[in-house]
Formats: structure tokens, C-alpha cells, sequence
């Protein structure tokens, strides 16, 4: 196992700052130390996440990557607070989430958090404008002018003027999306996590998706994670992070997609070299 | 297909049980109703046939109109010698006043009869009598007496003493007669229980009783008959029937019981079919539980069935499939209920049998076919019919369906054209059988009965067709109440929205319990209204609220001894008498001219009377001159206006006759008049005005406890209300107890409903959560909703219910009193705080299956 994860090093900890953009990378908006997610119990534990320390800039779009089972989407769980942790601490600002109970997870996903679905996950019975709105609401703030003013920007700049009054089943999916994308924007969150956000989507209507995710970063300040396994999707993002095995196995800054097929070819090579040590854990 | 269909059952199983509850408690009622009846009958029966002792054969009066004659004693001993008959004994029953020392006790008493197998009570103690002197008596009658066995009692004996030189040809003369006790007698069925059981004297001492106490030729009403052993019963059956007269009829031992007891359980029929109506409304609201939970069931399946549709399942064996489902829940939940049923029936039976009610109660239960296939059928019926729409709906899911993005399945449900104008005509022909009802009862004479048939015809109907139409307009109420609601809050907005979602399931959720609350408001409303309603009639016929009357019949001054005056005193004393009024009495003769009558003449002052009455004017005219005479003293010869020549025993007045309302069979005067007439009255006599008319019960139960000692009437407006409200009190509990069936059912079907709607929105639930509703807001959403639903339900169910019970109340009541329509204010609320609680509670278990949803399944991809 280390000897696997020894010829990965080149890719490991390349965080890149940007001069364009003064504040970004000051400090982490999202940090992981030592993070682990065990499931199961005695023989049948699997590590999905072990050990991972990994840091995320703010101001940045981030994508993580990886194949299915390699504890990408676990890692996002972690650090939003969605899911407990096993050992370990993850960062949102400088709030330990492991350490949270249950209404400070709820607190913290409301007010810092924002989270944008594979399935859009729209409240079928309230308009876009409420669907956005939401988490103003829950908070149980009225919507003020700075909210309104705000909300005005997010929906010019996702283009959704026009489908405001609009229930969710009156949408196309990519409408759908870019409500959610609004809907996770609105609280001005510190980070918003994007899991799978063009997994439902046709082709054109993910990549309108990504470059309003995109924009919100260089435009609006936001930080995004994004969960992704599309090569593709992955090069909107200003960083990739590549994740196997439940551990950080590289990292590619400034992607592109061919850049990012190389890193997923490596990490192919490297998961065929680790089939060997990995049945050797099992047995353990 | 039935493997995939039990599978889909073991997969929906919690959903199935919920569903399955109602039909449980629904056929339960049937089946208890149907096993009670049962009991009934046969405890009565054992009753009943117990008379008849070992008795082969019994001779009966069949027509007790044309029998010509009863059987003599000698026609009875006649049978004696038909062949094949061992014994006959003609039954009378004797009723023996026995005393010892204070106590006394009225007891019914039998002969010992020619054989014991004739006898239907049986010696636990000592033996049967053998002499005249001695008699055998039920152990509570010994107890009563504090007599025991070898100890004696004193008989009672009225004996008519003829005199010639006596008016009425003769006298009763009282005598006593000393009886020894010889034994105790149980009566193990039951024979005599309605009356306390009987004494058993030897036959010639029953004889005399019988003479002592009636002149007329003894009778006999029935003769038992018994075999000879191994005779053959038709031939003996056919010698007696040879030997009696016409109009009887000779039955076995069972036939008898049969025919005597079919007139008796004829009323216990009525009241089995009454509460079956009941049941029958429990059982209509399961179904609409049961529909709704298959119509839910069938759109959480759309991938699955649309998935068999793919693989080449046809539409027949998708509603098959349903079908099926519904048959072995419908099957398996009325038995269940049907066990429920039987086993709440017999811990019934195993308390009754401890309490000694002193009737003896069967020690368990018959379960015969009917009493089981009924329950089981009906019950399994409701459950099938309630799926059919459901499983129409299945067929519908067409293949495609499959291929689409899981997501949840839209019920929009568009409630049909059809469905709309039957709802329509049912509530428009109901509302004009209603008005017709109402001007039919208007116009009265014999028509009440006529318009009370249509009225609840009517009613029906249109309840029928608002129930049917609910799905059009209930969901608009509950939406423009959610929107008042969501103000609140994010927890009561996102309830309001999601009440919205699936508006005939809504409806169907709030249809099933406005149901039982629109019949519990009704009968509630119906029941005020007919309280005051009546009470106001009795106010206008009794305008004292109590008056009391002394029975006690003073010998040495032939009138009725005074109330004692302490005793009068402790009733001004009493919280809730306003006024008592005393009255002296005589007794007069009053002559108008050729007309003439006795009556009671009271002595009361003007004022004094008129603090007695609610309306003081009745009494403005009296003065000394003048008599105040009730239409029923006067019957109408002595009018008003006539002079009266009134004779006491001490004096003669002549009086102007003023005729008016005044309470009691009793002329009025002032006490200076009566004192005229007779120089010795005492207070025989009181009128109590109360403070409250609406607290009547209380008082009226402190002036009985005042007056346990003393022999009095108590009567009056008051007493008569206090009956009156004890009786529509009783009454309204029963029917609210039995409604409150469907009540429970309806609400099962709330927390389904929520149930199913929480693991319908698992994901939405996990979004709310993701995005920052916490567990507490979410467990209140499930619950504002639960209360939403069920709120709706209740406060429309309390409307119609107003409006019902008040078109009932004219309709049934508008001859014989002026109808106030009475609003319950207090039931009425409680009626709805009851629906919110339990719309509350009913929220429970949902809202923490639902705060339980892990945020991660939002990002969970079906």
C-alpha cells in the first residue's frame, strides 16, 4: 500500500494560488485532517474514507473525482456535515463539523452550506422563487432588501427571470438545476458542495450548469466542491482532486479534459497495480 | 403473478397493517354486535326455558283472546290421567307479603309441584316445604329478612271479610301468619331473576295464598306436562293436544321457550340492527382508509408494475394483482377482527358473570356460522370493493413509465365529470327532499312521521353527495386554512404546500373523519336542541319547578300529615333554591249552579305565590274573593267569570270563578279564604322556584336527598327536565360511543395517510434537511399537517353536523315544541380539540420515521 501511494507523491498537495484573484487561498474554506469513514463491523468493515487530509481554497471550484466506490461522495458527506465521521476532523472555516450535534449540523448546513443535487431536488409544490428562497425562510428571516437584492443577481445571472412564478415540473431540467444552483447561493453560504450536478442532464444543459457554477466562483466570490465523475464536467473546475481507495490520490491544477483523462488513466494504472495489496488488506 | 403479488405484500407490509387496522376494528363491531345479540337471546332463553323445568310438554295459551276459559283444576287434573303422562302441574304464580321484624319483602312464590322434575328450583339447604306453615325461600330473601333456615317469617294476609250492613259488601282485614323457613331455594337458569327470585310453598298453602288474595276461580295460564319415561312424546303431545280446550296449544319444552322468548328479543332484534347501522358506518370509513392506502400503494409501485407491463404482464392481471392483495388483507384482517371481536364479547361476558347482575349470563361465548361468516364476508368485502378504484388506477401504468427518472409519481387525479354531476344531483334531490320534509312537519297533523322518513331520506342523500363532491371543494378549504396557517411559520407553510400536493387523497383522509364528526355534531346539536326546545314546553305545562307534596296519610285527622318544617327549612338552605313557597290544602266541594265537583283547595297569598312561578302575573288576580280554578278542576263547566259556591268542613264562601294555568290538580284561594273554609290545614304542600333551570339535576337530586325520610311527590318542570336530560343525556353517550368507532378508524387512517405521505417525500424530507430544516421543524411540519387534515375534517364535519342536527330537530320536533335552535357550544369544541389532538397524535409515529431521514439521502439517485 505504500508503496502505491509512494508513486503518486508528484500529484499530491499542488494547490494552485492565482494572482488574479487576491483573496483566494488566504485560507482554507474546507479542510480535512485525518478524516476516516468506517462501515461495518469486524470482518466486514470497509474503509470508505482513511485518513484524508486534504485542503480547499476558498473562492475556488473544486472538483473531486474519482470512480464509483472510491469514497469521493463520502468525502463530501463528511465535510458537509451530512454524514459522522469514524476519526478525524473536517473543516468548514474554522467550525470542526465532527464535533457538531445534530441542530448545529442543521444550523451550519443552513446558514454556512449550500448543496446542489444530482436530482435537482426541488420542492414540488413551491415555485422556483420559494425553492429558492428556502433557506431564507427556514431560517425563519423574511426576505429583505439585501436578500431581494441578491436574489435579483443570482437569478440574472442563471437566467431565470422569466421562470420565477414557474413550479419545478413546469421546468427543464437545466432550469431545474440552475434553481438549485440559486437556491444553494442565496444564503451567501462560505461553501457550496455540488454533488453530481450534470448526472441528470443532457449534455448541453450540463455544461450551461458548469459554466454558472463557474461564473458564481469568478464572479460572485463563491466556493464550490464539486462531485463529478465526468472528465469533462471535472475541467470547468479550477482544481481536481482525484480520489481512490478512500484516499486522496492526486491532484491536478488548472484542468483540462485531457488532463484530467491522464490523471484517471494513472489512477487506473495505479488501482491495477493496488488490486494485489488490496485483496492483502481484506485478508488482514 | 400471485408470488409477485405476495411479494409486493411482504415488501408494503407496515402500509398493509395500518390499512388492515380499520377493517380489524370495523368487522370487530359487526362481530361483537352479531355475538352480543347472540348472547342476549340466549341468556334469555335459558331463562325463559328454565321455567319449564324437565317439563316434556307445556299447554299454552296461544291466543289469549279466544281462548274461551283458562283451564280449571279439574281440567288440569284431567291431563294428569292421559296416557303416557306422568305428572302435570298447572303453574301459577302467588305473591307472598313477608315480613320479620321491620324489613318486608314482595315476593313471587310457586307450589312444590307433583314431581320434582316439574319443579325449576332446586333446594341448596334444608328441604322443600312439606306443611302449609312452611315455605322455602331464595337466599337473598333471607337475607333481606335476616331469617335463616328453621328460624320463621311473617306472611301477610289480606282477607276480604264480608258484611252485609257495609256498603261495599264487605272489608280487607290484615292478618298475619307465622311461616317456618325449611330451606334455601336456587334458581340456577334464571327462571325467576327479573323478579328476585321465589319462594316455594307447598301446593295446598299456595292454593290459599291464592284464594286469600283473589276471589275468582283459579286459573291456570300454563300446565306443564311430563312423560312417562321412554312414552313416545307425539303420541302423549297428541292425547294432551286431544284433551285441552281451543285457543291453547300444546308445545315441547323448546317451542315454548321459542315462542315465549320471540316476543321478548323482538326489541333486542331492533337494537342489534340499530347498532349494526353502526357498524355499518364504521365499516364505510374503513373502506376510504382502505382505498387510499391501495391508491398510494399502487403509485409507490409505478416503476415495479409499469416494469411487469414491460415484461408482458396484461392490465387484467395487474388489477388481478390488486385485487388479490386486497382479498387476503380484506381475509386475513377480518378474522383478525372477527377474533377481536368474539374475545372483547367474552371478557365482557367473564366481568358481567363476576358482577352479580343477578340475571344469569352465559359463561361464554357461541360462535355459530352466521355470527362468524358475516363479520369475516362484510369485512372482506369493504376491503375488496374499497380496491377496485385503486387497482384501476394500476391498470393505467403504462410501460414507459419504467424507462422514466425515478421520480415521485405525480397523482394529480383528476376527480371525473361523472363523479361531479352524481355529486350534484345526490345533494340537490337530498336538500329538496329536506325543505320538502320541513314544510310537510310545518303543516303537522299525521304528516310527522312521513316527513321524518323523507327528512332523514333527504339527508342521506345529500350527505351521500357532499361526501362524494368532497374531492372538488375540501381540498380549496383546507389550502385557504393551510395559507391562513402558513403565516406562522416554515413548519405550517411547508404543511399547507404539501396538503396541497395530492388533493384527492386529502380529501379521502378528511372525508373519513368528517364523516363520524359531521353524525357525533349532529346527534350532539339534535340533542341540545331538543333539550331546550322541550324544556321550554314543559316550562309553558309546569310552571312551578318542583313541588312537593306530602303522602303521608295522617289516620286521626283523615288529610295528609304536614311536610315537617325542618325539613322545608333544609330546603330554602339549599345552593340552587330560590324560593320556597308553603301551601295549606282542604279538601271542598264547589257548586255552580246545577255543576258540581270536589276539589283540593290550596291557600296561597299573591305574593307569595308569585315568587314561586316564573310568570308572577298568573297569580295578579287573587284576593280574597276569588278562586283560581285549572281547566282540569273546573273541565271546563265552571267558566271563568262564574260565582262558586265553595264548602270546606268548617265554613262555606262564595267566590269568582278566575280560570287559569296554575300548576297541580288544585283550586287556589288566599289563606284567609281557606282558613274560612277550614280551621285546621297544615303545610301538606311546597313549590320551589330554583335559581338556575339549567342546573336543574342537581337540585332536584339534593331535594330528594332532603326528603329520603319523608313520603312525598316531587314533581315539576324541573323534575320532569332533569328525567328528560338524564334520558337525552344517556341516549347522545350510547350513540357518540358507538360513532366514536368510526371516529378512531378515520384518525387510523390520518396517521396513514401522513405515514405514507412521509415515506413518499423520503427525499424531499432529506433535502429539507440538507438545506437546513431541523428535526424539530420537520416533526412539526408532519404535525401541523396531521392537525390540518384532521382539523378540516372536523370543522366541516361540526358545520354540516349544525346543520343537520337543526333540520332534524325542526323536522322531528316542530309539532309539539317551539324549536330554539341550540348551538353545543361546549361539545361542539370538544368535539374539534378532540380531532386536533388526535391529528396531533396521530403525527407522532410519521413525523419520527420522518425526522429520522438522513439528510445523505437527498443525494441518494434512486
Amino acid at each position: 500500500m505504500h508503496g502505491a501511494h509512494s508513486t503518486l507523491e508528484i500529484f499530491v498537495d499542488t494547490t494552485v494560488y492565482r494572482p488574479d484573484q487576491p483573496d483566494a487561498g488566504t485560507s482554507p474554506a474546507v479542510r480535512a485532517r485525518a478524516l476516516t469513514k468506517l462501515y461495518g463491523r469486524g470482518e466486514g468493515t470497509v474503509r470508505a474514507l482513511d485518513g484524508v487530509d486534504v485542503d480547499f481554497a476558498a473562492g475556488r471550484f473544486t472538483a473531486i473525482m474519482g470512480p464509483s466506490g472510491s469514497g469521493k461522495s463520502t468525502l463530501m458527506h463528511l465535510l458537509a456535515g451530512l454524514d459522522t465521521a469514524s476519526s478525524g476532523q473536517a473543516f468548514i472555516g474554522d467550525t470542526d463539523v465532527t464535533q457538531l450535534n445534530d441542530n448545529e449540523l442543521t444550523g451550519l448546513r443552513r446558514d454556512r452550506v449550500g448543496f446542489v443535487f444530482q436530482s435537482f431536488n426541488l420542492l414540488p409544490m413551491f415555485t422556483a422563487e420559494q425553492n429558492i428562497t428556502l433557506p431564507v425562510t427556514l431560517a425563519g428571516a423574511k426576505v429583505d432588501a439585501a436578500t431581494k437584492e441578491w436574489l435579483g443577481t443570482l437569478v440574472e445571472t442563471l437566467g431565470l427571470s422569466e421562470r420565477l412564478a414557474h413550479r419545478p415540473s413546469e421546468l427543464s431540467g437545466g432550469q431545474q438545476q440552475r434553481v438549485a444552483i440559486a437556491r444553494a447561493l442565496i444564503a451567501r453560504p462560505e461553501v457550496v458542495f455540488a454533488d453530481e450536478p450534470t448526472g441528470n442532464l443532457d449534455s448541453r444543459s450540463g455544461a450551461e450548469v458548469l459554466s454558472f457554477l463557474r461564473r458564481s466562483v469568478r464572479e460572485l466570490g463563491r466556493t464550490i466542491i464539486m462531485v463529478t465523475h465526468d472528465p469533462a464536467a471535472a475541467a470547468y473546475a479550477d482544481r481536481v482532486v482525484l480520489i481512490a481507495d478512500g484516499r486522496i490520490a492526486g491532484d491536478i491544477a488548472d484542468p483540462t479534459p485531457e488532463s484530467v483523462l491522464a490523471g484517471l488513466d494513472a489512477l487506473r494504472t495505479f488501482e491495477s497495480t493496488a488490486q494485489g495489496t488490496q485483496s492483502q488488506v481484506a485478508g488482514r | 403473478m400471485i408470488r409477485i403479488t405476495l411479494a409486493q405484500m411482504r415488501r408494503s407490509v407496515g402500509r398493509l397493517t395500518a390499512a388492515g387496522i380499520a377493517i380489524v376494528i370495523g368487522t370487530a363491531f359487526v362481530a361483537a354486535t352479531l355475538l352480543a345479540g347472540d348472547v342476549l337471546k340466549r341468556a334469555s332463553y335459558d331463562s325463559v326455558a328454565a321455567a319449564y323445568a324437565d317439563a316434556t310438554l307445556a299447554v299454552v295459551v296461544t291466543d289469549p283472546y279466544s281462548a274461551p276459559e283458562s283451564l280449571t283444576a279439574e281440567e288440569v287434573d284431567a291431563l294428569g290421567d292421559v296416557d303416557g303422562v306422568q305428572a302435570v302441574a298447572g303453574r301459577q304464580n302467588a305473591y307472598l307479603t313477608l315480613g320479620s321484624g321491620t324489613s318486608q319483602v314482595f315476593q313471587p312464590a310457586i307450589g312444590v309441584g307433583p314431581d320434582p322434575a316439574l319443579q325449576p328450583l332446586t333446594v341448596t339447604e334444608g328441604r322443600f316445604p312439606g306443611s302449609a306453615v312452611e315455605v322455602a325461600l331464595p337466599a337473598s330473601t333471607l337475607e333481606l329478612l335476616n331469617a335463616s333456615v328453621g328460624g320463621t317469617v311473617e306472611q301477610q294476609v289480606e282477607t276480604f271479610v264480608p258484611d252485609p250492613d257495609d256498603e261495599d259488601g264487605g272489608e280487607w282485614v290484615s292478618s298475619t301468619q307465622d311461616l317456618t323457613v325449611t330451606g334455601v331455594v336456587d334458581d340456577p337458569y334464571g327462571a325467576f331473576a327479573t323478579q328476585g327470585g321465589a319462594a316455594v310453598l307447598t301446593d295446598e298453602a299456595l292454593e290459599e295464598t291464592l284464594e286469600h288474595n283473589n276471589d275468582s276461580e283459579k286459573i291456570f295460564s300454563t300446565v306443564l306436562v311430563l312423560a312417562e319415561p321412554g312414552a313416545d312424546v307425539a303420541q302423549v303431545r297428541a292425547a294432551v293436544e286431544a284433551e285441552v280446550a281451543d285457543g291453547y296449544e300444546v308445545l315441547t319444552k323448546d317451542e315454548a321457550a321459542a315462542s315465549a322468548i320471540s316476543s321478548l328479543t323482538s326489541g333486542a332484534n331492533v337494537l342489534t340492527s340499530v347498532i349494526l347501522g353502526f357498524a355499518a358506518i364504521s365499516l364505510l370509513v374503513a373502506a376510504l382508509v382502505i382505498s387510499n392506502t391501495f391508491q398510494v400503494l399502487v403509485a409507490q409501485r409505478t416503476r415495479v408494475l409499469a416494469l411487469l407491463r414491460c415484461v408482458g404482464a396484461t392490465k387484467a392481471q395487474l388489477r388481478a394483482s390488486v385485487a388479490l392483495e386486497a382479498l387476503i388483507l380484506g381475509i386475513v384482517s377480518s378474522v383478525a377482527g372477527f377474533v377481536l371481536g368474539a374475545g372483547l364479547v367474552q371478557v365482557a361476558l367473564v366481568v358481567v358473570g363476576r358482577m352479580d347482575v343477578g340475571i344469569p349470563v352465559p359463561g361464554t361465548i357461541a360462535v355459530t356460522v352466521a355470527s362468524l361468516l358475516w363479520p369475516v364476508l362484510i369485512g372482506t368485502a369493504v376491503t375488496v370493493v374499497a380496491s377496485l378504484v385503486p387497482a384501476r388506477a394500476a391498470t393505467r401504468v403504462a410501460p414507459l413509465a419504467a424507462l422514466r427518472p425515478a421520480d415521485a409519481p405525480a397523482l394529480t387525479g383528476r376527480a371525473g365529470k361523472l363523479r361531479g354531476a352524481a355529486s350534484l344531483l345526490l345533494v340537490v334531490g337530498g336538500t329538496v327532499a329536506l325543505v320538502g320534509a320541513l314544510l310537510l312537519s310545518r303543516r303537522g297533523g299525521g304528516n310527522v312521521e312521513i316527513a321524518l322518513v323523507i327528512g332523514i331520506a333527504g339527508g342521506a342523500v345529500s350527505f351521500v353527495g357532499i361526501l362524494l363532491g368532497a374531492v372538488f371543494w375540501l381540498p380549496g378549504v383546507v389550502s385557504r386554512i393551510g395559507a391562513v396557517l402558513a403565516r406562522s411559520g416554515v413548519s405550517a407553510r411547508l404543511a399547507a404546500a404539501n396538503t396541497g400536493r395530492n388533493p384527492r387523497r386529502t380529501a379521502a383522509t378528511s372525508t373519513a373523519l368528517l364523516i363520524g364528526v359531521t353524525l357525533v355534531a349532529m346527534m350532539s346539536v339534535g340533542a341540545a336542541t331538543a333539550r331546550t326546545s322541550l324544556t321550554g314546553t314543559l316550562d309553558d305545562t309546569y310552571p312551578v319547578d318542583v313541588s312537593i307534596g306530602s303522602q303521608t296519610w295522617d289516620e286521626t285527622e283523615e288529610r295528609n300529615a304536614a311536610l315537617p318544617a325542618a325539613t322545608l327549612a333544609e330546603v330554602d338552605e339549599l345552593d340552587g333554591v330560590a324560593h320556597v313557597t308553603r301551601l295549606e290544602s282542604t279538601d271542598a266541594d264547589l257548586v255552580v249552579g246545577e255543576s258540581e265537583t270536589t276539589a283540593t283547595v290550596r291557600g296561597v297569598s299573591a305574593a307569595d305565590a308569585a315568587d314561586a312561578v316564573r310568570a308572577s302575573e298568573l297569580f295578579s288576580e287573587l284576593d280574597d274573593d276569588t278562586i283560581l280554578l285549572p281547566w282540569n278542576v273546573g273541565y271546563g263547566e265552571i267558566t271563568d267569570g262564574a260565582t262558586v259556591t265553595v264548602t270546606g268542613p268548617d265554613g262555606e264562601r262564595e267566590l269568582t270563578v278566575r280560570e287559569v294555568d296554575v300548576p297541580g290538580y288544585a283550586a287556589l284561594v288566599t289563606p284567609a279564604t281557606l282558613a274560612a273554609l277550614d280551621t285546621s290545614t297544615v303545610v301538606d304542600h311546597a313549590w320551589v322556584r330554583l335559581v338556575d333551570l339549567d342546573a336543574t339535576t342537581d337540585t332536584v337530586t339534593d331535594i330528594r336527598g332532603v326528603f329520603s325520610d319523608t313520603a312525598v311527590e316531587i314533581s315539576g318542570a324541573a323534575v320532569e327536565r332533569a328525567t328528560m336530560q338524564e334520558i337525552i343525556d344517556t341516549f347522545l353517550a350510547v350513540i357518540v360511543g358507538l360513532l366514536a368507532i368510526a371516529v378512531i378508524i378515520a384518525l387510523i387512517g390520518v396517521a396513514n395517510t401522513l405515514a405514507l405521505s412521509v415515506i413518499e417525500r423520503r427525499r424531499e424530507s432529506a433535502t429539507l434537511r440538507a438545506i437546513g430544516l431541523s428535526r424539530r421543524q420537520l416533526r412539526a411540519t408532519l404535525a401541523v399537517e396531521g392537525m390540518l387534515i384532521a382539523g378540516v375534517g372536523a370543522l366541516l364535519g361540526v358545520l354540516l353536523g349544525l346543520v343537520y342536527g337543526w333540520l332534524g330537530s325542526v323536522i322531528a320536533l316542530g309539532t309539539f315544541a317551539d324549536v330554539t335552535l341550540t348551538v353545543p357550544w361546549r361539545d361542539l369544541t370538544l368535539v374539534l380539540v378532540v380531532a386536533l389532538a388526535a391529528g396531533l397524535a396521530a403525527s407522532v409515529l410519521p413525523a419520527r420515521t420522518a425526522a429520522r431521514t438522513s439528510p445523505v439521502e437527498a443525494l441518494a439517485v434512486e
